[in-house]
């Protein structure tokens, strides 16, 4: 049967994700859309670039700080360093290499993405994808388990009707009503 | 005082391990009245901790620094009030804070325990009492707080500067008590699991308890958040650090837990999982435990260092071989009732959203794990801190909130598609709305855009849920008011999970805002001078100091005025030449649309004794923003030194605690006998409706 409706199917041969799936995808089409719309040359002073990279820099004599949040004096000399190489013109990525070579990896807040550190950043893309693949399957598995053993199922409620029932069994009139719902389907 | 706590603590361990053996030998040889015994054995521990907590607080009170422990963490100059501060301020103390609270809660949940489990407690009581054996054990053999100086100081050290704050009170105990309090839970499951009772009836008590040690965790982390922003003077709240880090895990995986038992309560299914979940989260709060004790930095040298750390570790490896031998050896029992009927059901959007924290926690463990593992494997230390954690879990935390909206929207079992049509409508128009709309205006940065839209989908979601529930029972004749007080009593662990969903959505505008468009400029200012940032003007107005033998504070007068940048239009025009965010004006005269908004007061200590300072920025806080002054440094030619930002949205950060409380009350509030009768009596027929009990 179909439906007044665009997008859906009604009707034993209805997905009902189907609808779900589209909306979906039109809402991630119109983020992505606005996402691309709204990235603009940002208006980003040499400050904020330096306060941005203190973030990224650990503070060599403070236990798990970065330079940017300590107020021991040699955070503050790094602080001074990164803004003078800034204003030398060099990029984040230079000012991050200048600190490496001086104070070892354990300068950089993140562990870059190269080598053995790579490690540090597929890990968690494995973790993640691997468990959303985990969840899916075993609801695919415990789905079918439901079809060979056929349970009958009464059609899912929806929309008002629920706090109606709700509303009925509060008023005290829940056992008519249910009487009555049982009757209709 | 010492030998009274140290005699409480062999007491108690002896009481512990009576109730440990009595109560496994009685439930094994059918003798009921030892399996009393041990139980009546284990309310006594708690009378011993007491008096053990008792004597230590007492010491600290009379400043008996013959005791190692006071004269450590406290001096004569302490205001009183700090002596419960004190009390957990060093490992021993906070151990015996931990068995303290341990007992009690061990002490009310068997007391409250209901009847039907009766044939799983004794493995409760035993789980519950080796706990407490091992804590009076380390308390008494390796970090007595009782501990004796062999010659007595004049004074203490004193407390810990960091620690001279409101939030001290609370937070500590708090997350302290909410990792040992998942214990509960734990010991009733495994009890279960012992016994073979592997119905349903230890659900809950289970869930009860599990609520309690998650909004009680979850409400420390907050303070602790709050405390970090206004005491520790870096300008932000959560540094992904080890330490705070442990304390999130668990709370990750008791969240997930505190969804799918429902899923168990209403369908009969996850078991297993729930199971799981509950040994997950136990073993991750004695990973807190450890980490807590060995040291913050997990390294391979740190642990090593301390005794404490090892026994820690132990415990907690021998935990996790428990837990999952129980788990394996009664796994085959653990059947679900019903099947799953659709990928678009609640059930299945709790599994997801269960997978989506677990990933969280997973990640998490995983950046705190991973120095260790650079250190073994190539001998180089690497740092993984905020930039990392925000990165790598950044995505899955926005998932979860989506989740947070598509979930509760959906029935259980399956959906229709026409349902799904009317229930997802508005929410997604509004999320796309707020988008389009903050890209209309120019707002910056596509992710925070993106996260905004995604607040507002979830924002609509509930309400739509409460619009549609309130508007049938104002149908029905109720007043607006009443019909949605009596829609949120009518199912409370629903409602109050969305009073809580909304917090969540609090904290997550505050995240957004301060993350994404914080502002930040450092300077330092002479008298009379006033530092520019954005449209606010600081100008330093004055200053004053205090000395005291144990610490050396300054604070400054700052008075912040709203300005017109039209007025200052050169200025700025130089500054942003010079790539600064902010500028000095040496001249603070008034310009014409200046306007006094607010006085604040950025204070700076040092404490001699730790060589440590302490600051408390000054804080102007809206709705809308805060601005947030720390005083980096009081300098020797008279100037102070800065760091300024405008934090916008922070507001939220801390509003959304009272509702996170209250939504987790709503949750717990126990439905009265006359409530649960009429319920029985009238929907008998229909365990499956949507509605009920979730």
């Amino acid at each position: 049967m179909a439906s007044r409706y665009p997008f859906v199917l009604s009707g034993s041969r209805a997905f009902p994700g189907k609808s779900i799936a589209i909306s979906t995808s039109l809402f991630l089409l119109v983020l992505a859309f606005s996402a691309g719309g709204c990235i603009r040359e940002e208006d980003i002073t040499l400050e904020q670039r330096a306060h941005q990279l203190a973030g990224e820099l650990m503070c060599p004599v403070c236990e798990g700080q970065t330079i940017d949040g300590s107020n021991a004096q040699i955070a503050q000399d790094m602080r001074l360093k990164v803004r003078e190489r800034l204003d030398a013109g060099d990029t984040n990525a230079n000012i991050r290499d200048y600190f490496v070579v001086r104070y070892g990896e354990e300068i950089l807040a993140a562990p870059k993405g190269s080598g053995f550190n790579l490690l540090a950043w597929i890990v968690p893309v494995v973790i993640v994808l691997g468990g959303i693949g985990i969840a899916l399957t075993m609801i695919n598995n415990m789905r079918k388990s439901t079809e060979r053993s056929a349970v009958p199922t009464a059609p899912a409620e929806d929309d008002l009707s629920m706090y109606l029932e709700q509303v009925d069994k509060d008023l005290g009139v829940a056992d008519q009503a249910n009487q009555s719902d049982k009757a209709h389907s | 005082m010492a030998d009274l706590g140290v005699m409480a603590l062999l007491l108690g361990l002896a009481l512990s391990a009576y109730s440990a053996v009595g109560s496994i030998i009685g439930e094994k040889r059918g003798m009921a009245e030892l399996v009393v015994s041990a139980r009546r054995a284990l309310y006594m521990t708690t009378l011993a901790a007491a008096v053990a907590s008792g004597a230590l607080i007492n010491a600290f009170v009379q400043n008996d620094f013959s005791i190692k422990y006071v004269a450590d963490h406290s001096n004569t100059l302490m205001d009183r009030a700090f002596v419960w501060v004190a009390f957990y301020a060093g490992n021993e103390g906070s151990l015996l804070y931990i068995l303290l609270t341990l007992s009690i809660i061990t002490a009310l949940s068997v007391w409250f325990a209901p009847k039907r489990l009766a044939r799983s407690m004794p493995w409760t009581i035993a789980i519950l009492a080796v706990i407490q054996l091992f804590y009076f054990g380390v308390l008494a053999f390796v970090a007595s707080p009782f501990e004796l100086l062999g010659t007595v100081p004049g004074d203490g050290r004193g407390i810990n500067p960091l620690l001279t704050h409101p939030g001290m009170f609370s937070h500590p105990p708090l997350l302290m008590g909410g990792l040992i309090a998942i214990t509960i839970p734990f010991a009733f499951v495994s009890g279960a699991m012992i016994a073979g009772n592997y119905g349903d009836d230890w659900i809950d008590v289970a869930r009860v308890s599990a609520i309690i040690s998650w909004g009680v965790l979850g409400t420390g982390m907050l303070l602790g958040a709050w405390w970090a922003y206004t005491i520790l003077g870096w300008g932000g709240y959560w540094a992904w650090d080890p330490i705070e880090n442990v304390a999130l895990m668990p709370w990750l995986v008791m969240t997930a837990f505190i969804h799918s038992v429902m899923v168990q309560k209403r369908r009969g299914m996850f078991r297993m999982w729930n199971v799981a979940l509950l040994n997950i989260a136990f073993v991750l709060a004695q990973l807190g435990m450890f980490i807590n004790r060995g040291g913050p930095v997990v390294s391979v040298h740190s642990f090593a260092a301390s005794t404490l750390g090892v026994i820690f570790l132990i415990f907690m490896l021998a935990s996790l071989v428990f837990a999952f031998a129980l788990f394996l050896w009664r796994m085959p029992e653990m059947k679900s009732d019903r099947a799953m009927e659709s990928f678009i059901s609640r059930e299945a959007s709790f599994l997801i959203n269960n997978f989506l924290f677990l990933s969280v926690m997973a990640v998490t463990l995983w950046g705190v794990l991973f120095p260790l593992f650079s250190d073994l494997a190539r001998d180089v230390s690497v740092s993984v801190s905020a930039p990392y954690f925000d990165r790598a879990n950044g995505p899955v935390l926005l998932g979860i909130v989506i989740m947070m909206g598509i979930g509760p929207l959906l029935p259980w079992r399956k959906s229709s598609a026409r349902s799904l049509k009317q229930w997802f409508m508005w929410p997604t128009l509004v999320g796309v709305l707020t988008i389009v709309v903050l890209v209309a205006l120019g707002v910056q940065r596509p992710v925070a855009i993106l996260a905004f839209g995604v607040v507002a989908f979830v924002a609509t979601a509930i309400s739509e849920e409460w619009w549609r529930g309130t508007a049938a029972r104002h149908q029905a004749g109720d007043n607006w008011l009443l019909a949605w007080w009596r829609l949120v009593n009518g199912n409370r662990p629903r409602h109050g999970g969305y009073i809580v969903h909304i917090s969540i959505l609090m904290l997550g505008l505050g995240i957004i805002g301060t993350n994404f468009y914080q502002q930040r400029t450092d300077g330092a200012l002479s008298l009379g001078e006033s530092l520019v940032i954005d449209n606010y003007r600081i100008e330093y107005v004055g200053n004053g100091d205090e000395s005291r033998r144990d610490r050396i504070a300054q604070w400054a007068e700052m008075s912040v005025y709203r300005i017109d940048t039209n007025d200052y239009s050169t200025e700025i025009a130089v500054a942003r030449d010079e790539g600064l965010s902010g500028f000095t004006l040496e001249n603070s005269e008034v310009r014409p649309n200046d306007e006094l908004i607010a006085q604040i007061q950025p204070w700076h200590g040092f404490y001699p004794d730790f060589n440590m300072a302490s600051v408390r920025s000054g804080i102007r806080s809206t709705i809308v923003e805060d601005l947030y002054v720390i005083p980096r440094d009081f300098l020797a030619d008279g100037r102070i030194s800065l760091a300024v930002s405008i934090n916008p949205l922070a507001w939220w950060l801390w509003a959304s605690g009272p509702f996170f409380i209250l939504g987790t009350m709503v949750a717990l509030w126990p439905q009265s006998s006359v409530e649960r009768r009429s319920k029985h009596q009238k929907v008998p027929a229909a365990p499956d409706d949507n509605e009920g009990e979730l």
